[in-house]
């Protein structure tokens, strides 16, 4: 009965406001690349401190989980995911919305973030002490292995195309490694520069490895960026239903996984919607359109990434340890309000936890309605948006967001840099998500296997400490089912003399097999052929040569900080050498050449390439305003490829100007960021 | 005679109107609200600390403070471009040791120590050794004479490679002529994680986290010179017979380019702060250990400091290669 009392405080019409405005404004800077849900709870701390306890710690949960909800459509309407726990989200959603299904795909996301979101309230409702206890189970030893298993979600990415995918993941882990070293405290591959020793940030690697990429290619053509098949620009809300209800099981599993490593110190939603979505695509009899734009990869990362919300709570307010960036922020704005985190909270100060949890319920419930309101706006914006300023706002979204994470300019421009790698590389089939799980799960393999190994040697006892653990075993069991998976299924399948799952994957073409074809199936496209793949070999050749100067880098280093590196240059001048040898016998796949309707304009795409980069590198000298608004316009125009009256462009300097202003005003006054004010302004 | 007195009185009436006109500008001073940058992401002790800060602030200064983040290289990041920032006081920044004596040894780190200017350290967070609530070792002795007998088999989480915990133990090993396995974490959060869940023998952490963590863990003991409010039962290392002091202290420091005035009253306020009773309390029971190290103190204390750092990084290599 007592819970109840604390459920009707948490119905107080000034909670309520809290929680609604909350998921509001955390929906919205979880949307925009750059803009954490961290950010936007250290920015409200001290507005707390003149609240109750409880409506402050309310408003904080509620921006944390409307923020891990809005990464979802960055992710899905521009192939950039707003949060690092929506990485996944890309792998489906954008490939949906290329279709014409993005408004389908943001309802999904909102239905499976909601359901997520209260699996993952409750379980801290009800099951908060006992559940704790799983985060003091994983040792070292299991976090290595959980980030192992996080890797073995390439051999799914690329079905067709392994090898490339590995040696894109060991680009990933090297790049993880740039920076001072947490294990053994070397300074690696900074090249001497300060710019680097920060390290690569991965949400500005992120940024740029996803979006830039779409950038280039959206001003090459006339090509509408989204498709909008005939009639269904709406939200979909009956279907959507109808693909949760039918993917309950899915969307159960995704909840409880999301939960479980939300609860894990230091492993985060990035991880829970990888775990998941490879899980997912595990049990799917439908696993060959994954990464493809099927429904139940978005359902699966949303779900859990959402659970993790609550889950990360459990450790922060059981422990005292903080499941998540955001928990270590309310966890300190909790200290300094006077409350004694630890076991005994949930009896000493229940009228707090119980409340701010009923608080955090009824947000992740305004989620759906809110969420479904800025959907289907941001959606119907992103369509309507003419190419001429869609370019522009994208790129400048791509800008803020990578300075945002340090206030550093450095972070724009490693973002930009990276970006234009990749997309010359992705035009040679090396694509960015395997690069992406080795950048962010890098450094947790790596100090995972630095400190077993260390403590494995202390005790004598290394074998046992790295395969020994049941804990271990049961992950190292999982990553090696999703490995061998699609081999297994290969197998049964050309036995039953159906058509492999490979094939399907790569071709697509073909439905055979008990695909049900309720919902929309992928686009087709060419069946690939074996032939000669010179510019992969050249790349190859590249990389060989990066390996080799890697593993020259890591001899000076400690013996700690020189494990990994030297094992991953190692063994990416292996895979190197064998995409070479393969090439030169002519085995390779070819990447197919782009398939539009209009011309490819690659005088726009170098003009805009040029345009960036000068913007990356004024924008300190000369100001963010001035030179962001010169940017936008240049964009504006590159962007552009019809006659346009000039009464059209008044608007859109206008626009321009509105943009600028806006974001501005944001970053500088709402989020409180250290602007670059150069020599302007 | 009369111009003598003119002159005289002519003197001494701008040396009045004068010196208050300076006076008055930093007496003045804060005249609108001031920015705190902490070069670490929210949530760990130097955030914790400057948001007790900024609780008592406007309560000091008649102004708010805003904190800002700019985390990156444990620090290094903001601290290269601190002189960069306009020297009119209102902008300060968060400051460790030993992050800044050590980072530059390690290597270009694009600041050296004597490039900063600290004008207060308000306080430390002491090393201190923990244990699992049900170990094995109920006293620090029983701890030191297993690893006498199973060199290197003692494993300690701590936070960090080079970090005041690292630097800690070292000495500890050092003193009590030891060797144990220091293990390294991605922070403070993730290493009490290891301890709590008996993945390593021990943690040697700061005294802070034990206050969260609450009675899962037990402190055998703390680096500080007397006993901490908050833990009145835990021994220090120093009544055990460790001749050992310390852990990370936080301070605030200006640009180079502030004026001498302006450093003294912002040092000044950070003092105040520290006198403030509420934030003293907090504080306390938070496990920090408050300290005055004043702006007129700062020579003489970055001058010790540095010289034990110096003799602790040799101890852990640092700076070698």
């Amino acid at each position: 009965m007592e819970l109840f009392g604390y459920f009707l405080d948490a119905l107080s019409p000034f909670n309520l406001m809290l929680a609604l405005g909350g998921v509001v404004l955390g929906t919205v800077i979880g949307a925009l690349p750059g803009l954490s849900a961290a950010m936007a709870v250290a920015v409200l701390v001290p507005f707390t401190f003149t609240m109750a306890p409880a409506a402050g710690l309310i408003a904080l949960g509620a921006i944390y989980t409307g923020a891990i909800y809005g990464g979802a459509f960055a992710a899905i309407l521009v192939n950039t995911p707003g949060t690092p726990s929506s990485i996944a989200t890309t792998f489906d959603g954008y490939p949906m919305a290329r279709r014409g299904d993005g408004g389908l795909a943001i309802t999904l996301a909102t239905i499976a973030s909601v359901v997520g979101g209260l699996v993952g309230a409750i379980s801290l409702l009800l099951l908060a002490p006992p559940l704790a206890k799983v985060a003091l189970a994983f040792g070292p030893s299991e976090y290595f292995w959980l980030a192992v298993f996080g890797l073995t979600l390439i051999s799914a990415l690329s079905v067709g195309n392994t090898l490339k995918g590995l040696i894109g993941a060991c680009l990933g882990l090297l790049m993880s490694m740039v920076g001072v070293a947490v294990v053994g405290g070397d300074v690696r591959y900074t090249l001497g520069s300060q710019i680097f020793l920060g390290g690569i940030d991965y949400i500005a690697a992120l940024i740029g490895l996803y979006c830039v990429p779409v950038i280039i290619d959206l001003v090459a053509t006339r090509d509408p960026h989204l498709k909008v098949a005939g009639g269904t620009d709406g939200i979909r809300f009956r279907e959507a239903l109808d693909i949760c209800w039918r993917q309950k099981l899915n969307v159960a599993r995704s909840s409880v996984i999301g939960t479980v490593i939300g609860i894990l110190p230091g492993a985060g939603g990035s991880i829970a919607g990888l775990v998941s979505y490879s899980e997912a695509r595990r049990a799917s009899p439908r696993a060959a359109h994954f990464g493809k734009g099927e429904p139940d990869g978005v359902i699966a990362t949303e779900a859990a990434n959402n659970a993790t919300v609550g889950g990360g709570f459990i450790p922060t307010l059981v422990l005292g340890i903080p499941g998540t960036p955001p928990d270590a922020i309310i966890l300190g704005a909790l200290l300094v309000q006077g409350i004694k985190i630890g076991p005994t909270l949930f009896s000493s100060e229940g009228h707090i936890v119980y409340t701010f949890i009923y608080g955090l319920l009824i947000a992740t419930i305004l989620m759906l309605p809110a969420g479904l309101l800025i959907g289907r706006y941001a959606y119907k914006s992103v369509i309507a948006f003419p190419k001429s300023l869609l370019v522009p706002t994208v790129a400048f979204l791509t800008v803020i967001g990578s300075f945002a994470v340090h206030s550093n300019v450095q972070d724009t421009q490693v973002m930009l840099g990276v970006g234009i790698i990749a997309w010359f590389i992705n035009r040679y089939g090396f694509s960015p998500s395997p690069i992406v799980l080795g950048l962010v799960l890098g450094s947790i393999a790596e100090q995972g296997f630095v400190q077993t190994y260390l403590i494995g040697n202390a005790t004598g006892n290394l074998f046992g400490m790295f395969f020994g653990r049941p804990l271990s075993i049961a992950i190292i069991a999982a990553a090696l089912i999703t490995l061998l998976y699609p081999f297994l299924a290969d197998y049964r399948a050309r036995k039953r003399g159906a058509a492999a799952m490979t094939e399907v994957a790569t071709s697509a073409t073909s439905r055979a097999g008990a695909l049900d074809d309720t919902h929309p199936l992928p686009e087709s496209g060419p069946a690939l052929a074996r032939g000669h793949d010179w510019g992969a070999v050249a790349l190859a050749a590249v990389f060989l040569l990066l390996a080799g100067l890697a593993f020259w880098g890591a001899q000076g280093m400690s013996a700690m900080g020189s494990v990994f590196p030297k094992t991953i240059s190692l063994l990416l001048a292996v895979l190197s050498i064998a995409l070479i040898v393969l090439g030169l016998m002519g085995r390779n796949r070819p990447v197919p050449t782009e398939t539009t309707a209009g011309p490819v304009s690659n005088i726009r795409r170098a003009a805009l390439v040029a345009i960036f980069t000068v913007w990356a590198w004024l924008l300190p000298v000369v100001g963010f305003i001035v030179t962001s608004f010169v940017a936008f316009l240049a964009m504006a125009v590159v962007g552009e490829h019809n006659r346009v009256p000039v009464r059209t462009w008044l608007v859109r300097g206008l626009v321009a100007i509105a943009t600028v202003a806006v974001f501005w005003w944001l970053m500088a006054d709402v989020l409180l960021l250290r602007m670059p004010r150069g020599m302007l302004m | 005679m009369n111009i003598k007195l003119t002159l005289v009185a002519g003197t001494a009436l701008a040396l009045l109107t004068a010196l208050p006109v300076s006076a008055q500008s930093v007496e003045d001073f804060p005249a609108k609200p001031m920015t705190y940058i902490i070069p670490f992401n929210a949530g760990g002790e130097s955030d914790v600390s400057a948001r007790y800060q900024q609780s008592v602030w406007k309560e000091v200064t008649g102004q708010d403070v805003v904190i800002q983040y700019q985390p990156g290289a444990g620090g290094a990041q903001a601290w290269s471009q601190l002189n960069q920032i306009e020297g009119d006081g209102y902008t300060i920044m968060g400051i460790n040791l030993p992050h800044t004596v050590l980072q530059p040894m390690e290597g270009s780190v694009g600041y050296v120590t004597d490039d900063l200017t600290p004008v207060h350290y308000f306080h430390y967070t002491p090393n201190a050794i923990f244990v699992q609530k049900d170990s094995e070792f109920k006293t620090l002795e029983d701890l030191v004479a297993y690893a006498k007998k199973n060199p290197g088999m003692v494993t300690f989480a701590g936070s960090g490679a080079n970090s005041a915990n690292n630097l800690g133990h070292a000495k500890f090993d050092d003193l009590a002529g030891i060797t144990t396995t220091y293990v390294p974490f991605s922070g403070t959060g993730p290493s009490m994680t290891a301890v709590l869940g008996g993945q390593t023998t021990g943690g040697f952490n700061y005294a802070t986290s034990g206050v969260n963590v609450g009675e899962d863990l037990k402190m055998l003991a703390v680096a500080s010179d007397e006993r901490l409010p908050a833990f009145p039962d835990v021994p220090t290392f120093k009544e055990l017979g460790y001749d050992m002091a310390g852990g990370a202290y936080r301070g605030v420091a200006v640009p180079d380019s502030t004026p001498e005035e302006l450093r003294k009253r912002i040092s000044d306020i950070v003092q105040q702060i520290n006198e403030n009773p509420t934030f003293k309390k907090k504080m306390e029971s938070g496990g920090f250990v408050l300290t005055d190290i004043t702006y007129d103190k700062m020579g003489a204390f970055m001058k010790k400091m540095k010289a034990e750092y110096a003799a602790g990084a040799k101890a852990l290599n640092i700076g070698d290669n």
